[in-house]
């Protein structure tokens, strides 16, 4: 074999086990956008590719099985949580960016170590206190807890941004008479604008996916659309068309935000950590 | 007095709020947890009920007298072990092998790696679940077509890799994404000096790519170690933690101690101690190496 043709047969088995790996990534995605269009009795006969498309399964959960309330409650809390660890988060981000005091990292150290902290055990306290307080199955108990991942995430997200902005830019500023909220107002907020959206989506996906609190700490009224998992469990069997639908449903938003972020994931993904 | 000492402190307004809402959402929380877990306290108790009993608990935990913990530690440290290592080999695969190549339809790739990674885990673990069904999945359909059949994935003797397949397909374009930005940050010109003093691909690997990499390898492993030791949704829905206890993880046996049925919460808290604490260990092991220079 010359060396060409060598170097053609390696690139055609990369690129062959790369297909085969996003077929596996995007294999049980495709199979519920299918499960989520196909009449009830072809459910249950995989191998039948050729069916009569419906969207039964989405008229049953929004008309009968009411799941948009579930959205509802979804979309308040997320949108919130967010926005309330954008104001809190971002201040103590700057705060980070742009003083230097001693035990600084470790501060910054704590914050990253909120990552690590298990829901679960947690949970056992927050489902006390919620009930002494009388905030079980509310939006106000989701929305408290998950500033828990919220905030931390913000700061450290945050900072990272803040630090890409030139200090002269606000060192200017001042001496063009700007006091300090308005060097933030006028002159940061603007320019740290993506790095905010960037934060706010991971935020909204995060919270949009949360399970271990919206299990534990609701019941009726407050349920996210992750516990709506449970609605689908009958006494005959798992309803999987309905379950595929608001799957679909569900994960629309945060794919698109996903796609939207992508340029900032690996910084998210780590916590801000690497700036990929 | 409060002036000089912001004065001194420029940047406490700033992260004052946050860190007070932070301390008041952890600190507080843990040290009430601590001391839930040495009381006999039971879900639906007035107080008055409630004992101090001291360590009762944590004895009860690891003299035996409750046989799943043992058994939800030590899947949870396999969970966490294979896990991690699957991703962290899977992804770095697959970061290499998009790295190594360029063609047009690359963000296509990133957008379908981003799926696994955004869509919630409950709702994931629900698809699975159908996949792995032996009756009707899409799975043993496909292998009775290259003709196995009958694999029962979700009984007691699969149910536990069947777990660790849902979450290598969750998590490896995690790591997948993070070595591809590791990968294209690394220098070439290395690689040249090494292929001219006649290095091999191997070699390369071993003492250009692996030690430069270092510190962001590290790093997704504290993250994959941290979150497979957290695990909850996956389980609970695909598993609900059985056949049995096959699959129930420390967060699953925490949740069926407390849940309303049991309502054993001191026990529970004492479990959720525990977990807090090897979560601890096993994150600030390493790090301290990731610290550490090679």
């Amino acid at each position: 074999m010359s060396r060409n043709q060598k170097k053609m047969a390696a690139r055609v088995a990369k690129g062959g086990l790369l297909f085969l790996s996003c077929l596996f990534f995007i294999a049980p995605y495709l199979w519920m956008v299918l499960i989520s269009l196909k009449p009830r009795v072809d459910i249950f006969e995989p191998g039948k590719w050729l069916f009569i498309p419906t969207l039964e399964n989405y008229r049953a959960i929004i008309k009968d099985a009411g799941i948009g309330d579930y959205f509802l409650n979804s979309v308040i809390i997320a949108a919130v949580s967010t926005l309330f660890s954008l104001i809190v988060g971002s201040f103590a981000a700057y705060g980070f960016a742009r003083f230097n005091w001693k035990s600084r990292e470790n501060t910054a150290f704590m914050v990253l170590s909120q990552r690590m902290l298990p829901a679960m055990a947690v949970v056992i306290p927050y489902f006390l206190m919620a009930m002494a307080a009388g905030l079980l199955d509310t939006r106000v108990i989701l929305i408290i807890c998950y500033l828990l991942f919220n905030i931390p995430f913000t700061i450290l997200m945050m900072r990272g941004f803040f630090e890409d902005i030139p200090i002269e830019i606000e060192e200017a500023g001042k001496i063009d008479g700007c006091g300090g909220l308005q060097v933030l107002k006028e002159l940061i907020l603007p320019l740290s604008l993506p790095g905010l959206t960037a934060t706010a989506i991971f935020c909204l996906i995060n919270s949009w996916n949360e399970f271990v609190f919206a299990n534990f700490l609701t019941s009726i009224h407050a349920k996210t659309v992750p516990t709506s998992v449970m609605l689908f469990l009958s006494v005959s069997g798992t309803k999987w068309g309905e379950m595929a639908a608001t799957g679909v449903l569900s994960s629309l938003p945060v794919i698109l935000f996903g796609i939207i972020v992508q340029k900032y994931m690996i910084r998210g993904l780590t916590f801000g950590a690497v700036k990929g | 007095m409060v002036k000089q000492y912001l004065k001194k402190r420029p940047y406490l307004p700033y992260i004052a709020p946050a860190m007070i809402i932070m301390i008041s959402l952890t600190i507080f929380p843990t040290v009430f947890l601590y001391l839930i877990s040495m009381t006999n306290y039971q879900l639906g108790w007035d107080w008055g009920r409630v004992r101090f009993v001291g360590l009762e608990n944590y004895f009860r935990l690891f003299t035996g007298g409750d046989p799943d913990f043992w058994n939800a530690v030590y899947i949870s440290l396999k969970f966490m072990v294979i896990t991690t290592a699957a991703e962290m080999v899977f992804g770095f695969f697959i970061g290499k092998l998009l790295s190594d190549m360029e063609f047009s339809l690359k963000p296509a790739v990133f957008a379908i790696l981003i799926v696994p990674i955004v869509m919630t885990p409950s709702i994931a673990g629900n698809i699975w679940k159908l996949m792995f069904n032996a009756e009707y999945g899409i799975i043993n359909y496909l292998l009775n077509q290259l003709g196995i059949s009958g694999v029962a994935w979700l009984d007691a003797d699969m149910s536990f890799c069947s777990v660790i397949i849902a979450d290598v397909w969750q998590w490896t374009p995690f790591v997948a994404l993070i070595s591809y930005a590791g990968l294209c940050s690394l220098p070439a010109d290395q690689y040249e000096a090494a292929r001219i003093d006649g290095g091999n691909a191997v070699q390369l690997f071993r003492y250009i790519t692996l030690p430069s990499l270092r510190g962001l390898i590290l790093l997704t492993m504290i993250f994959r170690t941290a979150d497979s030791l957290k695990i909850y949704d996956m389980p609970f829905v695909l598993t609900q933690g059985g056949p049995g206890n096959s699959t129930e993880f420390l967060s699953l046996h925490i949740y069926r101690l407390a849940n309303a049925q049991n309502g054993l919460i001191g026990r529970a808290a004492a479990n959720a101690i525990v977990l807090v604490a090897i979560s601890t260990v096993v994150s600030r092991g390493i790090m301290h190496y990731q610290r550490k220079e090679a």
